[in-house]
């Protein structure tokens, strides 16, 4: 793997979960105090976008590389996002949600590293 | 709390759906990819000339509904358990890849299936908890 190929799978990885990070926080607020729609939108459209980036950088990566090698890389996301909406949006982690996030993780990298 | 509606709109069943369409999208990507690959074309790194396969614009239409589900499901199931139970696509992918596909899965990724497995189930566990405080 190259430095270039690296740069692109971490690109591709941060734009998916800040992206992930911004619907969620957008669709708790429309559960919890309606639709607002210009808030709404804009959210939604900046997550579209960062979820577009981070689309067509894996179909470039598709190009070079087997799909069973190359996607589990967003494993890493389940680690990531799990700890980054606790932390970020307050939502509740126990330590048994930690271990399973870990493991699923640490699963996809094994999967991803043979 | 707000009710969490049933039928259709069961939040569990839109992430399966979502799960469902990921897991085609990305199998219809890489053959996409595959039909269409240039690797000498510098432009080719954006993946955009992907877009010359149909099967590609399956994906997408595949990906715009799983993402519709998603939002949906997002409404109603905290991040922490929504997001971790739908890498279950994650062994899904490998498992279509080794069946449709004919690639290689070594004793290593076996493993590593094995392991989202157990993980997958530990952050299963405490949903009936979360089903009751709804």
């Amino acid at each position: 793997m190259t430095f270039l190929s690296f740069f692109f799978i971490v690109t591709s990885l941060l734009s998916f979960v800040v992206a992930q990070l911004i619907l969620k926080r957008v669709m708790v607020s429309v559960a919890e105090s309606g639709f607002h729609n210009l808030r709404f939108i804009s959210s939604v459209a900046v997550g579209i976008f960062l979820m577009t980036i981070s689309f067509f950088l894996t179909l470039g990566l598709l190009q070079r590389f087997d799909l069973s090698y190359l996607y589990p890389f967003q494993g890493l996301s389940v680690i990531i996002i799990t700890l980054m909406a606790a932390v970020m949006l307050k939502e509740r982690l126990t330590l048994q949600l930690t271990i399973g996030a870990l493991l699923i993780s640490a699963g996809i990298v094994l999967v991803s590293l043979s | 709390m707000q009710v969490r509606p049933s039928g259709f709109g069961n939040p569990w069943l839109q992430l399966a759906l979502s799960v469902v369409c990921v897991l085609v999208s990305e199998l219809l990507l890489k053959r996409g990819a595959t039909d269409t690959a240039d690797l000498e074309s510098a432009w080719s790194w954006t993946g955009i000339n992907g877009l010359a396969s149909p099967l590609v614009w399956w994906a997408i239409i595949l990906i715009i509904a799983s993402f519709i589900s998603w939002l949906y499901v997002l409404r109603y199931i905290p991040l922490t358990i929504a997001f971790p139970l739908s890498r279950v696509v994650d062994i899904l992918v490998p498992l279509s890849c080794w069946f449709f596909l004919g690639e290689f899965i070594s004793a290593r990724r076996w493993i590593g299936i094995g392991l989202v497995v157990i993980g997958l189930a530990l952050v299963a566990k405490p949903i009936a908890g979360i089903e009751e405080r709804l």
